[in-house]
C-alpha cells in the first residue's frame, strides 16, 4: 500500500521544521485525489445508471431533447415486456435468456469436469513437455472468434450441429476448458501434494486421495472458475449470431441486438433487456470479487 | 495486502511438489491417471480448436466456397499474395493498429491513474473496486447497443450534455474521425477496469518498507513513483497491456454493432473484414487464408505475453 | 504448412507434430469429401412438382423465416387464422432474425445444407445466389398449373421470382419461375402537411427546394431524411433511387458491364444530387440512419419530408409511438403519403419479398408450402391478407376497396406498381450490395467525394462480375 503524507510524517514526529503548510497541502492533495476520484466513478458509472434510467421511462421520454434526468413518469412495462409477449405468452426475449441459461450452464458444467481434473493432472504430475502443453491450451483461447467460426461453421455442418444448443455448448466449453485448467492449476498448486501423500501412505489409491482430500479444498476455486467460465457463455455473441439462427435456440444477446434494426426500435425495452441481462453478471461477479484478478487474466496472474 | 504477488507461470515450479515416485508400478500408475485425466481436455481441444484451424489452413490454399459447392480448386498461394498485396486489406490493417494502439494506451494511462489513486485511500478501497469493475462485466452486445444510443447525435445524452454546457452536436459516429474515436472511447470504457485492476493488484503488492525507507531520505512524491512504484508495477502492467492488445486486436462484436464498419469502411477493423469475405460472398477460401494471418499475428503476441509471464515470474 | 511447424514449436514432442500431421490429413479427406458431395449436387436449382403431392393429415409445422419486423407478425396471425380454416393440422411459424443478419442467417443454412424454414422468405436480389447454388425449388411448372399468371402485372410476378432477372417492367415467360410474391414494396415520401401544405411536390427538383424553405422555417426541423446507413441494402437503395429518377442505370445485365454505366453523366448527376443537394438538408448525425431512424425522426416531428418503406411506415400512425398526436386521425392531419416525385424518369424503388421453398426442407413441408402457396396467392385471400395489413401482388386484390381503405400508404403502392425497377439479383449480390453501402455512405459522410465514391463503386462492382475466373483472393 502506499503510503500517504500524513502518516509519513507522523511516524517521524522529532522534525523541527514547521509542518502546517505542508500537511495543508497534503490534506488538499487527498481532497484533489478524491475529488478526481468520484469524476471518475461517475464518468464510469454514468452509462450504467442512463441504462437503469431509460429502462424506466416511457418510450416518448426516451428521445426527449434536452435528456431528462429527473421527473420523467416511472414504469414498469419495458420489464414487463421482456418477459410477456404481446399476445400474452412468453416472449422472444424469455425463450433467449432460458436457451442462454441452458447454453452457459452446461458448457461450464462440461469445462469443469474435462478441466478439474487436468489441472490437478498438471500440477501434480511430471508430465512430458508439461510446459509446453500448457502453454498450447492458453494460446487456443485467444483465436479470435471470426476466424474459428469459419471452420467450425463447416464441420458443424457436416455433423448437423449448425442451429443446435450442442454446437454453442461445445464451441464454449472449448473456449472455457483452457481457462479453467490454467485458472485450477494456480488452485491445486496451492493445496500441498503431501496431503495426498499422507492419504496415499493410509492405504488409499492417488485417485482416492484425489477426491477425498484435495477436491473439497477444491470446491471455492471451482465455484469461482466455472463463475468466469458462465460468464463468458453468457455473454458471448460471435459464435452465437452465425451459429444459431431459430427462435428456440437464439441465446440472449443475439436477441437483444435483433432489438433494433427493425421499424421502430423500442429503446426502453433494450435497457430493460440489457438490465436483465446484466444483472445476474454483476451478482456472480460480485460473489467472485476476491478472484477476479486471476479471473480476468485466464488465471495467469493470481494474487 | 503486502503480499508479493506470486504468478504461476512457470509450471516447471511446482515439480518440487511432487514427491519422489516410491515405485515403479505405483509411477505407471500415476501416468495412467495423467493421461485420463488429460486426455479428454486435450481431445476436446484438438477437435474443436486444432481440427478446424488445420481444416482452415487447407481451404486456405484454395478457391473453396461454402455456398457455391462444386470442387475446391487448389490456387497455391494465391489467396495469401492476393491478401497481403491487398489495399483494402492494407487500410483494415492501419484501422485495427490505430484502434489497438489507441484504445490499449487510453485504457493502460486511465486504468493505472484509478488504481494508483485507489491504492492511496485507505477507505473504501473495496466498495470503489467494485464500482469501477462494472462496465467490464457486461456483454460487448450491451456495451455497443447502448453507447449507440447515447451517442446518437440527435437525441444521445451526450449530445444533450454537451448542448446544455454550450457545445454543439458531434457526429459522434457517422465522421470519420469520430466514429474511430468513438469505438477507442467504448473500448476504453469498457476495458480500463480490467488495467485498473491488474495494476491495482500489483500496487497493493509494493512493500511498504520501500515507500518508508524513500520517506526518510525525504524523497520527492515524483522520484519515489519513478523509483519505486513504477518498476515494481510495471511488468504486471505489461501482462495486462499485451492481454488486452490480443483482445482488442480480435474484436468483433462492438464493431458490428456500434459503427457496423462505417462510416464507409472507416472502423473496419481486420476480424470485420474476414467476417465480410466469409459471409458475404463466402469466398471461403481467402476468408481462410485471411483467418490463417490473423492468427498468426495472435500467435505472435500470445509468445510475447507468454514470455513476459514467464520474465516477470523470474525476474 | 507453416502454421503447422509453429504449432510443433509451440507444443515440441514429435508426437504432437505426427499427431497434428494426422488430424490435417484427416481434415484434407473429409474437406475432400464435402466437396465430392458438392459435385453431385444440382449446380441449378432442383424442380417442385408441378402439382401439389398429396398432403399429410398429420400435425405439420410450416416454417418462414423473415427478418423481425411487424408484418413478419402479421403474416404469422393471419396465416394461423385463416390457413388454419382450410389444414386444421398445419401451424404456421415464422422464424425471425434481426434484419442486419437476415442475408447471412438464410445462407449459412442454405450452405449447410439443413435448414430450419421450409419457405425463405428472400429479398428480391437474393434469388441470383439462391438458385446458383440450387438452395429453392424451381417452381416453374407447378406455377403453370396452379397460378393464374393473368392475374399479376408481369413485373410483380418476374422480380420476385423469375432468374435470370427481367427487364425493367417485363416478365420474360419462357425464364424460369422460383417463387412467388408474398409482400409487395416500395418507397413512399412522408410529408408534413402541416409544414409544407397538402400538396406533395411533383418533381424531384421542386421536392428539394420544398424541403430546403421548411427546413429554413421550422428550427430544429430538418428538411429531409431518408436511409443513409452502411448496413443492409439501406444507402444503396437510396442511391440506386436517386439514379432512377435522374435516368442513370445500374448496369447493362447483356454485357455485364458496370463501370462505364452506372457512373456515367447521368450517374455523376444523381451521386451530385444526393451529396451536394440533399443530404445537407438532412439532421445531422443522421448518416447511420435506417428505416427505425427514419420512423424516429418523423414520430419526433423532426422532418419535413421522409422516405421508406410502405410496409415499415404503420407504426408512424401509432399515437403510443408519436409526438404529433394522440389519435390516429390527429396524426394523419399532419402526416401525408405520396407516391415519389419523378424527374427525369418516374422510376420507385422495388422493395418487398417473396416465398421461395427451401431445397432441403422435408418432402410433406415442401408439399405443404406448395399448398400454402397456391392457397395465398387465391383471390379472396389476397384480399383478406390486404385487410389484415399486408400488401398483395394480385392486380385484383391492389384494385380491391379492403386494400386500398386499410392504410392511408396503400394508393401510393397502387400508383407505383407500373413505375418500379429492381436492383440486379445475380448471384453476386450480397457483395455488390456491400460495395455500394459502403460508398454511397463514405459519400454521404464525407469519407469520400462523391465522384471518388461512384467510380469506385463502378470500378469494383465490375470486378466482383468480372472475378469468376480468378485464382484466388476472391471476395476481396
Amino acid at each position: 500500500m502506499a503510503v500517504s503524507v500524513d502518516e509519513a510524517v507522523s511516524t517521524v514526529p522529532a522534525r523541527d521544521r514547521p509542518r502546517p503548510t505542508r500537511r495543508l497541502g497534503g490534506r488538499g492533495r487527498s481532497l484533489v485525489e478524491v475529488a478526481l476520484l468520484t469524476v471518475l466513478a461517475v464518468l464510469m458509472l454514468f452509462p450504467v445508471l442512463w441504462m437503469i434510467e431509460t429502462s424506466i421511462k416511457e418510450n416518448r421520454d426516451v428521445y426527449a431533447v434536452p435528456a431528462e434526468f429527473f421527473g420523467f413518469t416511472v414504469t414498469m412495462e419495458h420489464f414487463k415486456d421482456v418477459f410477456v409477449g404481446p399476445d400474452g405468452g412468453r416472449s422472444a426475449l424469455s425463450v433467449a435468456f432460458l436457451n442462454s441459461a441452458v447454453v452457459a450452464g452446461v458448457s461450464t458444467l462440461l469445462a469443469t469436469v474435462l478441466g478439474v481434473p487436468a489441472a490437478w493432472a498438471y500440477s501434480r504430475f511430471a508430465v512430458k513437455a508439461r510446459k509446453d502443453q500448457l502453454f498450447f491450451i492458453l494460446s487456443t483461447r485467444f483465436m479470435p472468434p471470426v476466424v474459428v467460426v469459419i471452420p467450425i461453421f463447416l464441420m458443424y455442418r457436416q455433423v448437423g450441429l449448425i442451429d443446435s444448443k450442442l454446437g454453442l455448448i461445445l464451441i464454449y466449453t472449448a473456449f472455457n476448458v483452457p481457462f479453467t485448467i490454467w485458472m485450477m492449476k494456480g488452485f491445486v498448486d496451492e493445496v500441498p501434494a503431501e496431503y495426498e501423500d499422507a492419504a496415499m501412505l493410509d492405504g488409499y489409491t492417488r485417485l482416492q486421495a484425489f477426491r477425498r482430500f484435495t477436491l473439497p479444498l477444491l470446491v471455492p476455486g471451482i465455484a469461482a472458475t466455472a463463475v468466469f467460465a458462465l460468464i463468458f457463455s453468457w455473454n458471448e455473441f460471435v459464435f452465437a449470431i452465425f451459429l444459431t439462427s431459430s427462435d428456440s435456440v437464439r441465446t440472449a444477446p443475439p436477441a437483444i441486438a435483433g432489438l433494433i434494426g427493425g421499424t421502430t426500435t423500442d429503446w426502453g425495452l433494450v435497457a430493460a433487456a440489457s438490465v436483465v441481462f446484466a444483472l445476474p453478471v454483476l451478482v456472480f461477479a460480485y460473489l467472485v470479487r476476491k478472484h477476479l484478478v486471476a479471473g480476468v487474466t485466464l488465471g495467469a496472474v493470481r494474487r | 495486502m503486502s503480499d508479493p504477488v506470486p504468478l504461476t507461470t512457470d509450471p516447471g515450479q511446482v515439480a518440487s511438489a511432487t514427491p519422489p515416485a516410491p515405485g515403479r508400478s505405483r509411477r505407471l500408475s500415476d501416468r495412467g491417471l495423467a493421461v485420463a485425466f488429460i486426455s479428454p481436455a486435450l481431445l476436446l481441444l484438438l477437435a474443436m480448436s486444432v481440427f478446424p484451424l488445420l481444416w482452415a489452413l487447407y481451404l486456405s490454399f484454395t478457391d473453396y466456397s461454402a455456398t457455391r459447392g462444386g470442387p475446391a480448386r487448389f490456387v497455391g498461394f494465391g489467396n495469401y499474395t492476393a491478401i497481403l498485396t491487398s489495399a483494402q486489406v492494407h487500410q483494415r490493417a492501419l484501422t485495427t493498429l490505430i484502434y489497438v494502439v489507441g484504445a490499449v494506451t487510453l485504457q493502460t494511462v486511465l486504468g493505472f491513474a484509478i488504481a494508483y489513486l485507489i491504492s492511496r485511500r485507505t477507505h473504501g478501497r473495496g466498495v470503489l473496486t467494485t464500482l469501477f469493475l462494472v462496465p467490464m462485466m457486461l456483454s460487448p452486445v450491451v456495451v455497443g447497443l447502448f453507447w449507440r444510443f447515447m451517442l446518437d447525435a440527435q437525441f444521445g445524452v451526450i449530445n444533450s450534455l454537451l448542448g446544455s454546457i454550450g457545445l454543439g452536436q458531434v457526429e459522434w459516429l457517422t465522421r470519420q474521425r469520430t466514429a474511430l474515436i468513438s469505438l477507442i472511447v467504448v473500448d476504453t470504457w469498457q476495458w480500463t477496469p480490467f488495467i485498473m485492476l491488474i495494476a491495482l493488484a500489483g500496487l497493493t503488492a509494493v512493500p511498504k518498507y520501500l515507500y518508508e525507507a524513500a520517506s526518510i531520505d525525504r524523497a520527492s512524491e515524483w522520484f519515489r513513483f519513478r523509483t519505486i512504484t513504477l518498476p515494481l508495477v510495471w511488468p504486471l502492467l505489461l501482462i495486462a497491456v499485451l492481454f488486452r492488445a490480443i483482445e482488442a486486436f480480435r474484436l468483433f462484436d462492438l464493431v458490428y454493432i456500434l459503427t457496423n464498419g462505417g462510416p464507409g469502411v472507416s472502423t473496419e477493423t481486420l476480424s470485420f473484414h474476414v467476417y465480410k469475405v466469409a459471409f458475404l460472398g463466402f469466398n471461403t477460401g481467402t476468408a481462410s487464408a485471411y483467418g490463417i494471418l490473423m492468427v498468426l499475428v495472435v500467435i505472435v503476441l500470445t509468445q510475447l505475453y507468454l514470455r513476459y509471464l514467464n520474465k516477470l515470474k523470474e525476474g | 504448412m507453416r502454421y503447422q511447424q509453429r504449432i510443433g514449436r509451440m507444443s515440441v514432442p514429435g508426437r504432437k507434430v505426427r499427431l497434428a500431421t494426422a488430424a490435417m490429413l484427416v481434415a484434407t479427406t473429409m474437406a475432400a469429401c464435402g466437396d465430392g458431395q458438392d459435385d453431385g449436387a444440382q449446380v441449378s436449382a432442383p424442380k417442385a412438382p408441378a402439382t401439389i403431392p398429396e398432403l399429410t393429415t398429420d400435425p405439420l409445422t410450416l416454417s418462414f423465416i423473415w427478418f423481425d419486423w411487424p408484418p413478419a407478425q402479421a403474416l404469422e396471425d393471419f396465416a394461423n387464422a385463416e390457413y388454419k380454416k382450410e389444414r386444421p393440422n398445419a401451424t404456421i411459424k415464422v422464424n425471425t432474425v434481426p434484419n442486419a443478419n437476415w442475408h447471412d442467417a438464410m445462407f449459412t443454412q442454405f450452405a449447410a445444407r439443413k435448414t430450419d424454414f421450409d419457405i425463405a422468405i428472400l429479398d428480391s436480389q437474393h434469388i441470383g445466389e439462391a438458385v446458383t447454388n440450387g438452395n429453392i425449388l424451381d417452381i416453374t411448372d407447378f406455377v403453370k398449373n396452379n397460378i393464374d399468371v393473368t392475374a399479376y402485372n408481369p413485373y410483380l410476378l418476374a422480380a420476385y421470382g423469375q432468374f435470370p432477372q427481367a427487364e425493367t417492367g417485363q416478365r420474360d415467360e419462357n425464364a424460369r419461375l422460383y417463387g412467388l410474391p408474398l409482400l409487395g414494396d416500395t418507397w413512399t415520401m412522408i410529408y408534413r402537411k402541416d409544414l409544407i401544405g397538402d400538396q406533395p411536390p411533383q418533381t424531384w427538383d421542386e421536392m428539394i427546394s420544398v424541403a430546403e424553405k421548411c427546413q429554413a422555417d421550422n428550427p430544429g426541423v430538418s428538411g429531409l431524411a431518408f436511409h443513409q446507413a452502411n448496413g443492409s441494402d439501406a444507402a444503396a437503395v437510396t442511391y440506386n433511387t436517386v439514379n432512377g429518377v435522374y435516368g442513370g442505370n445500374l448496369w447493362d445485365p447483356k454485357t455485364r458491364k458496370i463501370e462505364g454505366v452506372l457512373n456515367d453523366a447521368a450517374g455523376q448527376e444523381a451521386m451530385d444530387v444526393l451529396v451536394n443537394r440533399m443530404k445537407p438538408l438532412t439532421a445531422k448525425g443522421s448518416g447511420n440512419w435506417f428505416i427505425d431512424e427514419v420512423n424516429a425522426a418523423v414520430a419526433q416531428g423532426k422532418a419535413c419530408i421522409a422516405f421508406n418503406w410502405i410496409a415499415a411506415s404503420g407504426g408512424l400512425l401509432d399515437p403510443k409511438q408519436s409526438t404529433l398526436g394522440t389519435t390516429r386521425e390527429q396524426i394523419l392531419d399532419k402526416l401525408g403519403f405520396a407516391t415519389l416525385p419523378s424527374q427525369k424518369t418516374n422510376l420507385v424503388p422495388l422493395g418487398g419479398m417473396g416465398m421461395h421453398v427451401s431445397a432441403y426442407s422435408a418432402e410433406a413441408n415442401q408439399a405443404e408450402a406448395l399448398n400454402f402457396m397456391k392457397w395465398f396467392e387465391r383471390a379472396d385471400i389476397q384480399k383478406k391478407w390486404a385487410a389484415a395489413g399486408g400488401v398483395p401482388a394480385r392486380t385484383d386484390a391492389l384494385e380491391s376497396p379492403e386494400f386500398l381503405n386499410a392504410g392511408p400508404f396503400n394508393q401510393v403502392y397502387a400508383d407505383s406498381v407500373p413505375r418500379m425497377r429492381d436492383m440486379w439479383n445475380v448471384p453476386e449480390y450480397a457483395r455488390l450490395v456491400d460495395i455500394e453501402n459502403t460508398n454511397v455512405n463514405a459519400a454521404l459522410n464525407g469519407a469520400k467525394s462523391p465522384k471518388d465514391a461512384l467510380d469506385d463503386i463502378a470500378k469494383e462492382q465490375q470486378a466482383v462480375l468480372d472475378s469468376s475466373n480468378r485464382r484466388g483472393g476472391g471476395g476481396l
